[in-house]
C-alpha cells in the first residue's frame, strides 16, 4: 500500500475574472481523513477537482507524497476519485468499470482479476461483476465508484460528495462502511461535503471552507467546541449557535457578559485577549436549559420536538430571539414564561469583524 | 414491447388510438400493395384497364425483363458503393465533429458550429450548379468520390452527434481521465460506445437518404456505368411508361426499393427507436 501526505502549497484558482481560492495553504497528513465542509458554491469541488488534476491551477504548487505534481494529467497523480454522480461506464461491465483503469496502465489480467476480487469482497458486491451500471441500485453504483477508486490502490482517495444521492438510511450506512474501509486501509482521504454531520463523523480533521477560503482546520471537536470564527460556529452544529449582543466587564480576570436585559453570563473568556469595540457572546442551545432559577427571563414562542431532546425558540425581555435545549419529555408550552440558566463555561465572544474568544484550556 | 403492453393494457381511448393509427398504416400500405399487384400484371393488359390488376393471368415477366437491361447489376452495385461510402463517411465526420464541438475548447468553436447549422437550412438545389462546375473543373464526374463527397456533408449528422456527445455526463471523462486514458482512448473506448443509438439512427437514415438520392447522381453520373440504381432505372423507362409499361415501372418500383426494404428488416428497432426518440426530445 502507497499512502501519502498531500501538501497546498498557496494555490490559486480563477474562472475568468472570479477568484474562486485565493492563495490557499493546507498540509494533509499522510493516512489521514480530511473533509472540506462548506456551503455550495464556496469551492471545494474545485479544489479537490485541482488535486486530482482536474482542473488546472493558477498559482502555488500541490506536492503528493512529496512529489509536485500540479503541472501533472490526472492519471499521472496516482490519485483516485470518487464522484457524486458515480461516473461509471455505463457500456461497460462492472468488472471492466474496475478493470479498466488497470488495463491502461498495462497491469497484468491476473492481478486484476485478483484485486477486483478482492475489492468486490470488501465491499460485497462479488455478485454484481457480471452486471452493467444501468442495472444497479443507487447504493450498489456507490460501492461500484468505491471500488473502481480501490482496486488503483491510489496514494490518496478523492470523494466529492459521494453520499449525497443516497437516501438518508443508506447515507448512514455508507458512512459507517466508509470509515470502516478507512480504518482497514489507513489511506489518505479527503471527503467533500456540505453536510456536517458526514464532516463531523467521518473526518480526523475538518478543513471548514467560506468564500474562497479557509476558516478553520481542526479536529471535529476543535470546530465544534472552539470554532475559530462566527462563520464557524453558525456553520457547525444544528440548530446554529446563539449571538447575542453584550457589554464585558472584567471578573477576576474573565469576562462577564451583559446582556440587553442586564442578566448576566459568566464566560470563562480571559479579558486580557479581548478587543474594544462590540462584542456578541455566541452559546450552543445545549448550554441554555430551562430552570427555575435561571437569571435570564423569555418568552417560548416555538417548541420543536425531535424525541431525544426539544429546542425552544424563546424571545428574550429585550426582544433578540435564542434557542434553548431542553429533555425529550419537556412540558413546556408555546407562550409560557420560562427562566434560562446559561452554562457560561462553553460560551465564547466574538468581535465585529466575527473572529471568536474562547475560554483558555 | 412496453408500449405494446400500454395500448393492450388500457380501456376504449387506446382502442381508439390503436384503431385509428392501423387505419393510417393501412392508407400508408395501400399504394405499395397497389404497386406489388401491378407489377405482376403483363403490360398489355394494363395498358387496357388496370381493374384487371385483381384478377389473372399474372406474371414474373417484368421482374425478368428488369435484369435483360445489362446494367442492373452494375447500378445495384454502384448504389450500394455510393450508400456505404456516404454512410461511413457520414458516420465517421460526424462522430469526429460532434466531440470536437462538445468536448474541446477552441476559438471560434460556437461561430462555426452555428454555420454547420446554417448547412441544414441550404437546399441542395441551390448550390447543385455551381457543385457540377467545380467538379467539372476538377475533371471528376462519373466517378465514385464525385457521388460520394458531396454527401458527406452532414449537417444533420453534425448535430446529431454533437448534441449526444454534450448529453453525455463530462464526469465520465474525467474519470476515464483519473484511469489513465488518453484522449484518443476516451473518445475511442468510452465515449463512442455510448453514442451507438445515435450512430444507428444517423447511419440508417444516411444509407436510406443516399440510396434514395437522385438528383446528384444524375447530374454529375452521365456514363451508363456509372449510373445508382435509381438513375439506371429511370433511364430505361420510354416515354410511354406510364400507359405502355405500368407493369414493368412498378417492378423497377419495387426492386429498387427491395435493399432498403431488407436494410428496414434488419435496422428496424433501431429505425422505431430513432423516429420515436426524434418525436420526443
Ligand atoms: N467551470 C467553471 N467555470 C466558471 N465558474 C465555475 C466553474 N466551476 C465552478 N465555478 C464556480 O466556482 C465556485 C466554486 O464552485 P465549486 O463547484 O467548487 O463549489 P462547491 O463548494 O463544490 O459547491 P457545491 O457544494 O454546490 O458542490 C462557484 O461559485 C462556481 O459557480
Ligand atoms: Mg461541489
Amino acid at each position: 500500500m502507497q499512502v501519502s501526505s498531500i501538501e497546498l502549497d498557496s494555490v490559486s484558482k480563477r474562472f475568468g475574472s472570479v477568484e474562486v481560492i485565493s492563495e490557499l495553504s493546507l498540509t494533509i497528513h499522510s493516512g489521514e481523513f480530511i473533509a472540506f465542509l462548506g456551503p455550495s458554491g464556496c469551492g471545494k469541488s474545485t479544489l479537490l477537482r485541482m488535486i486530482a488534476g482536474l482542473e488546472s491551477v493558477d498559482g502555488g504548487e500541490i506536492r503528493i507524497g512529496g512529489e509536485r505534481v500540479d503541472r501533472l494529467p490526472p492519471g499521472a497523480r496516482g490519485v483516485a476519485m470518487v464522484f457524486q454522480h458515480y461516473a461509471l461506464y455505463p457500456h461497460m461491465t462492472v468488472f471492466d468499470n474496475l478493470a479498466f483503469g488497470l488495463r491502461n496502465i498495462g497491469t497484468a489480467e491476473d492481478e486484476i482479476a485478483r484485486r477486483i476480487e478482492e475489492a468486490a469482497r470488501i465491499l460485497e458486491i462479488s455478485h454484481l461483476l457480471k452486471r452493467k451500471p444501468g442495472q444497479l441500485s443507487g447504493g450498489q453504483r456507490q460501492r461500484v465508484a468505491i471500488g473502481r477508486a480501490l482496486v488503483k490502490d491510489p496514494k490518496a482517495y478523492l470523494f466529492d460528495e459521494p453520499l449525497s444521492n443516497l437516501d438518508a438510511a443508506l447515507r448512514v450506512r455508507t458512512r459507517v462502511e466508509l470509515a470502516r474501509l478507512h480504518q482497514q486501509t489507513r489511506a489518505t482521504t479527503i471527503f467533500v461535503t456540505h453536510d456536517q454531520v458526514e464532516a463531523m463523523t467521518l473526518a480526523s480533521r475538518i478543513v471548514v471552507m467560506n468564500a474562497r477560503k479557509v476558516e478553520q482546520v481542526g479536529t471535529p471537536m476543535e470546530i465544534y467546541g472552539r470554532p475559530a470564527t462566527e462563520f464557524v460556529a453558525r456553520f457547525v452544529g444544528s440548530p446554529a449557535m446563539n449571538f447575542l449582543p453584550v457589554q464585558v466587564n472584567d471578573r477576576g480576570g474573565l469576562a462577564s457578559a451583559v446582556l440587553g436585559d442586564g442578566s448576566i453570563i459568566d464566560t470563562h473568556v480571559p479579558v486580557a485577549a479581548l478587543p474594544g469595540g462590540d462584542l456578541r457572546v455566541g452559546v450552543r442551545a445545549e448550554a441554555i436549559r430551562v430552570r427555575p432559577d435561571g437569571a435570564l427571563p423569555g418568552k417560548v414562542e416555538v417548541v420543536e420536538r425531535l424525541g431525544d431532546r426539544t429546542h425552544l425558540h424563546i424571545r428574550l425581555m429585550d426582544g433578540s430571539t435564542l434557542v434553548a435545549e431542553d429533555t425529550g419529555i419537556s412540558q413546556v408550552q408555546p407562550g409560557d414564561a420560562v427562566r434560562l440558566a446559561v452554562e457560561g463555561a462553553t460560551a465564547h465572544l466574538f468581535d465585529a469583524g466575527g473572529l471568536a474568544y474562547h475560554a483558555r484550556q | 414491447m412496453a408500449a405494446s403492453e400500454h395500448i393492450v393494457g388500457r380501456g376504449i381511448g387506446n382502442k381508439l388510438i390503436l384503431f385509428s393509427v392501423i387505419l393510417v398504416a393501412i392508407m400508408w400500405m395501400l399504394p405499395i400493395a397497389w404497386t406489388l399487384l401491378l407489377s405482376f400484371k403483363p403490360n398489355s393488359e394494363l395498358m387496357i384497364s388496370t381493374a384487371s390488376a385483381f384478377h389473372p393471368p399474372y406474371t414474373i415477366k417484368n421482374y425478368t425483363d428488369i435484369f435483360q437491361s445489362s446494367g442492373v447489376f452494375r447500378w445495384l452495385w454502384n448504389s450500394a458503393v455510393v450508400s456505404i461510402g456516404v454512410t461511413v463517411g457520414i458516420l465517421v465526420l460526424s462522430s469526429l465533429a460532434g466531440y470536437g464541438f462538445a468536448r474541446a475548447e477552441f476559438k471560434g468553436r460556437d461561430i462555426i458550429f452555428v454555420l454547420v447549422l446554417l448547412g441544414l437550412a441550404v437546399p441542395e438545389q441551390a448550390v447543385i450548379i455551381a457543385r457540377h462546375q467545380m467538379f467539372s473543373d476538377l475533371k471528376m464526374h462519373n466517378t465514385y468520390p464525385a457521388i460520394i463527397l458531396p454527401g458527406l456533408s452532414s449537417a444533420f449528422g453534425v448535430f446529431l452527434m454533437t448534441q449526444y456527445f454534450k448529453a453525455i455526463p463530462k464526469d465520465i471523462d474525467e474519470a476515464a481521465m483519473l484511469d489513465n486514458a488518453s484522449r484518443f482512448k476516451i473518445f475511442w473506448k468510452v465515449l463512442l460506445p455510448l453514442t451507438i443509438p445515435a450512430q444507428a439512427t444517423l447511419g440508417i437514415f444516411s444509407f436510406l437518404g443516399a440510396w434514395n438520392d437522385y438528383l446528384w447522381p444524375l447530374i454529375s453520373a452521365t456514363k451508363p456505368e456509372m449510373f445508382t440504381i435509381t438513375v439506371g432505372m429511370a433511364s430505361t423507362q420510354t416515354n410511354f411508361a406510364q400507359s405502355e409499361g405500368l407493369g414493368f415501372l412498378m417492378a423497377q418500383a419495387i426492386f429498387a426499393g427491395l435493399p432498403v426494404f431488407i436494410v428496414y428488416l434488419f435496422f428496424q428497432k433501431y429505425i422505431v427507436r430513432a423516429v420515436a426518440g426524434a418525436a420526443i426530445n
